[in-house]
């Protein structure tokens, strides 16, 4: 009988036949995912770096990253609080309706952005439900940059807490109440015992949103109105710059918006490796 | 008083967790809570740091009440069984983390925690973290940080658990240590006997969700009163007989009864026999008054200083084994000794004689309920007020016809046993034919009552008696209840009663009964026509109501002329307002050839309250 065991650390020896299907892999891989990659680069390059920096250096280039960061950021901020707090509730509290309640904060995952940006248009719009009843007060949230926060903050929304929910579930409960009978309050215990043992899962989460409001495009798109210098993120400027056919300018935010993924992936996988690694 | 439980109370669902618990511990005392897991015991530790809210009852520590404050405000220390030392903070910031919540300065800090490393023996581990301790250790962390802010009581859930013997024994011993130096009134809860006779200044067992029993741990040991606590603790035999004219029989072996447990006549009495307070001898003792017979070793054990034995004796009339549970299909009783390791065994066969015995107080009665899928949820309601007023063990038994309907009808019952509240008694399916299976269960085990519907179709048939109810009225010496599909108070009972019928049994269990539940009892009699009873009649009803009142029950004599007895009491049972009525039947043997004499079954068919059928006493 010919060993069938899978390579383990004692025994690094690459069996022969692996090559066969890591090679039918790769070249499935190829196409798909690898050669559009490097097509992002090679064409943002092809110019050399002069003209990639001349292509990042118009005002319009420069708002949009400006603005992806700064909305990417704000997202995350905020649903890091949003998050953890409804994580803490959900995990913590047994109420009526916590099932439904527990779906419909994880239900962006699953809806069509495009729809998002719709129903957001739809309630908060000039139009809108609640829109309308905003405007004697000359406020509109649509078509302004605390519109594309709203979407944002809406698409990213169950990122956060699918990070920190499992890690409060998994905490014991004699752990809280290990300091309640110490004489720790609510918010002591929540400040001295519970923060310290999510960090690396407000790390990893605040991460995650980051990275997909960087590059959400279907509910901003609506909701902005791709407004150039004013509701224009990164993606949005890629969008416009390929339509009005100027590939260039179109490449080299495109680079730099992957280049950005990669560090930030780089970084959740090293955290949580760590992290895995340390449990074993 | 450090700790004071009042009716301590607390329910999940249907299901009560802790009954009516109440408790004293001084100042100073180490307490030990002893039960099996799932008795409460953690529970009510929990409730006591504010963990968990009791349904009702008061807590009072050190004097000031509790219940109702948060656990933060308890000034307690709590260690769980599994830690839960904070993983991200290092010991010494574990220990210190009450201080630092309590605002104490940081040189009062680090001198407090310095002691207390010093108190737990961890001294110069400080600066380690959670995952660089052994379990002991990390126990010790626990400790020392639930000592730390010198709280009014300790509470220990279960703290050695997870730990091996060795480290499980040493941890003992600093607790122990510990609350010698601190004097902290402490209550530990375990499920550990060993643990708990090592530890507890007292012991306090536990038993689905009932305290039954506080004691020191000699005191618990050797005059136990429960069954559960005797069994519990140690290991001995016990036997179960039938008392009589102050002694317990068993066989031929008479045992007094001792006045702290007395025992009314013809009651179950249990007797407990420590291993070490059996004697075996090779030849029959001269002075046989405390013989049991002679038995032959059918199991011994070596455990270093002491041999523990096994014999097996013949069967004893109108004696059954409770302890050690008794293989199934084995005739004979079976006695735990023990010898000195060095001592030879002279032979295989030997007399068991007793230089020492215990008589547990009178056992909770046993209610036998027969349910069915259709059956009236009020016969279990009945069971439910019987086994809470009476504190009596419920044993319902389903009968499925073959073994595949088995698990529908067990899944059904069970359902039916939780919407009545029933969820702790125990649930028997059976099989086959329904009466021979009712009467092998009564067989099996001594039952003070037994509980059946009146009728197996209450919907169509509320009248018509089903043939269990008849089949099993004509033989069974157990006193029956037959219960309707109605609901009634169980505040006044009726005992119906006639002069000259064979015995006075039913006067006796129904106004015992009535003195458990705390009813008022009528006892009435039904005079054919004339308005006033015969000599004889009365003065049958003036010593059954003697007997009444020495067992203090409120008692009145009601008579009324109809023209059948059944028509007298039906139409009294009616208008009363009772929520019982007792009727006396005759022995098996005098029992006509219909099976059950006709007024008891036409009371039974005629009214629509649970009827409890007493048979008359044989002889």
């Amino acid at each position: 009988m010919t060993t069938t065991t899978l390579a383990t650390p004692a025994a690094p020896r690459r069996r022969p036949a692996a090559l066969v299907p890591v090679g039918m892999l790769v070249l499935v891989l190829l196409p798909l995912l690898l050669l559009p990659l490097a097509a992002v680069f090679v064409f943002a390059f092809r110019g050399g770096l002069t003209a990639f920096l001349s292509a990042l250096n118009t005002q319009d280039a420069r708002f949009a990253l400006r603005f992806s960061l700064l909305i990417a950021f704000a997202t995350a901020i905020v649903n890091a609080v949003l998050g953890t707090f409804a994580a803490y509730v959900l995990s913590k509290y047994r109420f009526p309706g916590e099932r439904p309640l527990g779906i419909v904060v994880n239900l962006p995952v699953a809806i069509p952005t495009v729809v998002v940006g719709t129903s957001l248009l739809l309630l908060w719009g000039p139009i809108g439900l609640l829109g309308r009843l905003l405007e004697p007060t000359g406020f509109q949230p649509m078509f302004t940059p605390f519109g594309v926060l709203l979407a944002h903050l809406f698409v990213t929304f169950p990122y956060m807490l699918g990070t920190i929910k499992p890690l409060l579930d998994e905490l014991e409960t004699t752990y809280e109440e290990a300091a309640y009978t110490i004489g720790a309050n609510r918010w002591q215990t929540f400040r001295h015992i519970l923060l310290p043992a999510l960090r690396g899962g407000l790390f990893t989460g605040a991460l995650l949103t980051f990275a997909h409001s960087l590059g959400e495009f279907g509910a901003t798109v609506l909701v902005s109105g791709n407004l150039r210098l004013r509701t224009q993120t990164a993606p949005l400027y890629i969008f416009a710059q390929f339509e009005a056919g100027n590939l260039a300018a179109a490449n080299a935010v495109a680079a730099v918006l992957a280049l950005l993924s990669f560090v930030i992936f780089f970084f959740l996988l090293r955290y949580t490796g760590r992290r895995t690694e340390g449990r074993l | 008083m450090s700790i004071v439980l009042d009716r301590l109370t607390k329910r999940f669902g249907a299901q009560t967790i802790v009954d009516r618990v109440s408790l004293e511990v001084a100042d100073g005392e180490f307490f030990v809570l002893l039960g099996a897991s799932g008795s409460g015991k953690s529970t009510i530790l929990r409730l006591i740091a504010g963990l968990t809210q009791p349904d009702a009852g008061r807590i009072l520590l050190q004097g000031r009440d509790v219940t109702h404050l948060p656990p933060q405000q308890r000034d307690t220390g709590f260690v769980f069984q599994n830690y839960s030392i904070f993983r991200h903070m290092s010991v010494a910031d574990n220990i210190e983390f009450g201080l630092r919540i309590r605002r104490v300065p940081p040189a009062e800090r680090a001198r407090r925690r310095e002691e207390l490393l010093d108190l737990v023996d961890l001294a110069g581990l400080g600066a380690r973290y959670a995952d660089q301790l052994s379990g002991g250790q990390r126990q010790r962390v626990a400790l020392a940080r639930a000592l730390a802010y010198e709280p009014n009581v300790l509470l220990l859930d279960e703290p050695f658990g997870a730990l091996d013997v060795k480290i499980r024994a040493q941890l003992r011993r600093s607790l122990k240590a510990i609350h010698d130096r601190l004097g902290v009134t402490t209550i530990l809860v375990t499920h550990d006997q060993e643990e708990a006779f090592e530890l507890a200044d007292r012991i306090g067992v536990i038993e689905r969700g009932h305290l039954l029993e506080v004691g020191a741990p000699e005191e618990l040991y050797t005059r136990p009163r429960s069954l559960f606590v005797a069994t519990f603790l140690g290991a001995g035999t016990v036997f179960v007989g039938r008392a009589r004219g102050g002694q317990a029989h068993f066989g031929l072996l008479a045992l007094p009864i001792p006045a702290e447990t007395p025992h009314e006549d013809d009651e179950r009495v249990q007797v407990l026999l420590r291993p070490e307070e059996v004697t075996l001898t090779p030849d029959r003792p001269a002075d046989d008054r405390l013989v049991l017979g002679q038995g032959r070793v059918v199991e011994q054990n070596f455990t270093g200083p002491l041999r523990r034995l096994r014999l097996r004796l013949p069967q004893l009339a109108a004696t059954r084994q409770l302890a050690p549970p008794p293989p199934f299909g084995e005739e004979g009783l079976l006695v735990d000794a023990v010898l000195p390791a060095d001592l030879p065994l002279p032979s295989e066969d030997l007399w068991v004689g007793l230089r020492r015995w215990h008589i547990l107080a009178p056992p909770h009665p046993r209610v036998l309920v027969y349910d069915t899928e259709a059956g009236p949820l009020t016969a279990l309601a009945l069971a439910r007020a019987l086994a809470d007023r009476l504190d009596a063990s419920v044993t319902l038994v389903g009968v499925a016809e073959s073994a595949d309907g088995g698990e529908a009808l067990r899944a059904a019952l069970q359902r039916r046993q939780e919407e009545a509240g029933l969820a702790q008694a125990e649930l028997r399916i059976a099989f086959g034919n329904v009466m021979q299976q009712l009467a092998l269960e009564q067989g099996q085990a001594l039952y003070d009552f037994c509980l059946l519907p009146a009728s197996d179709h209450p919907a169509t048939q509320p009248v018509r008696l089903s043939d269990t109810v008849v089949n099993l009225l004509s033989r069974t010496m157990t006193p029956t209840l037959v219960v309707k599909d109605k609901d009634y108070p169980l505040e006044r009972i009726l005992i119906c009663t006639a002069a000259g019928e064979p015995g006075k049994s039913d006067v006796r269990i129904g106004g015992r009964l009535a003195r458990q539940v705390g009813a008022a009892v009528t006892l009435f009699h039904v005079t054919r026509g004339a308005s006033q009873p015969t000599p004889l009649a009365r003065s049958h009803l003036e010593r059954a109501a003697a007997t009444l009142r020495a067992l203090n029950v409120p008692t009145e004599v009601r008579f009324r002329p109809a023209q059948t007895p059944a028509a007298g009491i039906l139409a009294e049972a009616r208008e009363g307002g009772y929520g019982l009525v007792v009727v006396g039947s005759h022995g098996p043997h005098s029992r006509s050839v219909f099976g059950l004499d006709d007024v008891t079954r036409q009371v039974l068919s005629g009214t629509d309250r649970p009827v409890l059928v007493v048979p008359a006493d044989e002889g």
